[in-house]
């Protein structure tokens, strides 16, 4: 069943996205632009010894914000929108738990931006002539733990949306999160660790930046990761749920 | 007997002393639904009324599980629906609030298909049913036009192919026809008795009687979230219909005679141009009276009919009568009993 459930969303996200083409090529024309634009300044201000690192840096940063800001934060907007146009209360009645419907949206939101993400990297390493050490095995081990956070934040913000509708201002601020969390690492300030997505995305930077592969992670940093993504997908869940109580109990879903 | 006295096997949907208060800040709750009851069986359709505010769209939801009840059950095809939410709403399939329930940016037919995708169906299960529904109706046209370009009246009919292609043995309606002119209302009328006919259950909700009297074989009326009357439309219209009266005079009526009709009749109406009268006819020989006080002064009568009663005009008597300080003045079964004494020709 849930098969079917996935197929028709995946459908969905890449039917909206069709639709939405101008709007999706802004989006990433405004990402390259951005990453274009950063660039610039690091050749300008940056260390020269440095710029190829730095730039390398950026690249994936970007990269990850924009699968963020796509999938995570988007989910919020979705949500208003299914509210507002009366879909969000249909999905509340099909005979599976909205939540897997959602899971499914997200899954294909994910699927579909990845490709997106992807092309956007290559033009932007084609652009400036600097490529990243792509060992599609490692890449794809860390991106699993690491999305599965993703997913709970996607959930924790669908959450907000379900009850708030009107969560428009906190979403504008909640991408400069996701931007910190996408670029700061936890070397800056180590407790990072434990914040949503951030070990994660330090890994994936180390393999994609210096090439660091599988097997050279230590068992406490893979514990790390999956202990991260595992806890805040359960997290987003639970907030979700508890989101999902509060919208039934005071008649919010078909309110905007 | 009432019309829901009680579930049987043959029962679609059966709801019990469900109770929904809305907590505001700073003020008491609203209580918006307040132990309401009824039952509806299998392929009947029938009209969930009140006023706006009654608690109909709160009973709906609490009955698709949009909405937690505070107390009270709900039961959809024997289904429990607060313990098992997921199991009743396999058999139930709802269109609120007009044609708000579609995704604008895919087409007609994207639209059944995602749906039914979403009920575990595959696009390819469901190709040909969903394009046999476009057809009938009428949208194999538009079926490849995103909803957002689709008028309001096709927005309406595909919410409704949307719920029937889940094949479902409760169909809700919250609206059918708002908004939509005269011959999309009919079409969609005409679905709704299509629905009727293939054995379905249809909870109807609708401000408009014309539409519930044409569609709805039972109503179940709600009034400031209580129950005010639930019955068969049939015998709340010969209960209304059968006692009012209007005359056409061929002169006016003199004073005395108004001052004697006023004090024999409990309700009567006079024209202003006093050549016409409406008078409500309680019991068997009140007719007779009435000729006696137009025969006193020789007053002509042109015509005498019985007055025929809208279903609008009866809904307002119930929720007006119905309602009074404390409570309900005309229980459910107080209406039915007299329903029935009248079908034996009682009083």
């Amino acid at each position: 069943m849930w098969a079917n459930v996935l197929v028709a969303n995946v459908t969905k996200v890449l039917i909206e996205m069709r639709r939405y083409l101008l709007n999706t090529i802004s989006l990433v024309v405004t990402f390259y632009v951005i990453f274009l634009m950063l660039v610039l300044g690091i050749n300008v201000v940056g260390d020269p010894n440095a710029v190829d690192d730095n730039v390398r840096f950026l690249l994936v940063g970007n990269a990850v914000w924009f699968l963020l800001l796509t999938s995570v934060n988007s989910i919020g907007w979705e949500i208003t929108t299914e509210a507002l146009r009366g879909t969000l209360e249909q999905l509340y009645m099909a005979p599976l738990a909205a939540r897997w419907i959602l899971l499914a949206r997200l899954v294909g939101n994910l699927a579909v931006n990845l490709v997106v993400v992807a092309g956007m990297l290559v033009l932007s390493m084609a652009t400036v002539g600097v490529w990243l050490s792509f060992d599609v095995v490692t890449v794809l081990a860390l991106l699993g733990p690491m999305l599965l956070g993703a997913v709970g934040l996607a959930f924790a913000v669908a959450g907000l949306a379900i009850v708030y509708k009107q969560i428009q201002a906190f979403l504008q601020v909640f991408q400069f999160v996701l931007l910190a969390m996408a670029f700061v690492p936890p070397s800056v300030a180590p407790w990072l660790v434990f914040a949503p997505l951030v070990k994660g995305i330090d890994m994936l930077r180390a393999s994609l930046v210096d090439g660091v592969g599988l097997e050279a992670y230590a068992a406490a940093d893979w514990a790390s990761l999956l202990l991260n993504g595992a806890v805040y997908f359960g997290l987003g869940l639970l907030a979700y749920g508890a989101a999902e109580r509060r919208a039934t109990a005071r008649g919010l879903l078909g309110r905007y | 007997m009432p019309p829901s006295a009680s579930a049987t096997p043959e029962t679609a949907l059966r709801v019990r002393g469900l109770r929904k208060a809305f907590p505001r800040r700073r003020q008491p709750p609203v209580q918006a639904v307040d132990g309401v009851s009824f039952v509806v069986e299998r392929g009947q359709v029938v009209g969930l009324l009140g006023p706006n505010g009654a608690g109909k769209t709160t009973t709906i939801k609490m009955v698709c599980g949009l909405i937690r009840p505070d107390g009270g059950e709900v039961e959809v095809c024997g289904v429990d629906a607060r313990r098992h939410p997921r199991q009743a709403t396999r058999h139930l399939a709802a269109v609120l609030e007009g044609n708000r329930n579609l995704y604008w940016r895919l087409t007609a037919r994207e639209n059944l298909r995602y749906f039914m995708g979403n009920r575990g169906r595959s696009g390819r299960s469901v190709a040909a049913a969903a394009d046999a529904l476009l057809k009938r109706f009428d949208l194999w046209e538009k079926r490849d036009t995103q909803v957002a370009d689709l008028s309001r009246g096709m927005q309406q009919k595909l919410a409704i192919a949307v719920a029937v292609l889940a094949d479902t043995e409760v169909v809700l309606l919250d609206e059918p026809t708002l908004g939509l002119d005269v011959q999309t209302g009919d079409e969609v009328r005409r679905l709704v008795r299509e629905l009727a006919s293939e054995g379905r259950t249809v909870l109807l909700s609708s401000h408009d009687m014309d539409v519930v009297q044409d569609l709805c074989e039972r109503v179940v009326i709600i009034a400031e979230g209580r129950l005010v009357a639930d019955e068969w439309v049939a015998t709340l219209m010969r209960l209304f219909a059968s006692r009012a009266y209007d005359a056409r005079l061929g002169a006016p009526l003199s004073a005395r005679q108004s001052e004697a009709l006023r004090r024999a009749f409990t309700l009567v109406e006079i024209t202003d141009d006093a050549r016409g009268v409406r008078v409500d006819l309680e019991r068997s020989d009140d007719l007779y009276r009435l000729i006696d006080v137009l025969r006193a002064e020789r007053t002509p009568i042109e015509s005498l009919d019985r007055v025929i009663v809208r279903f609008e005009e009866v809904f307002r008597h119930l929720v007006r009568n119905g309602i009074n300080g404390a409570g309900i003045v005309a229980p459910p079964a107080t209406v039915a009993a007299r329903g029935r004494q009248e079908d034996a020709g009682v009083g």
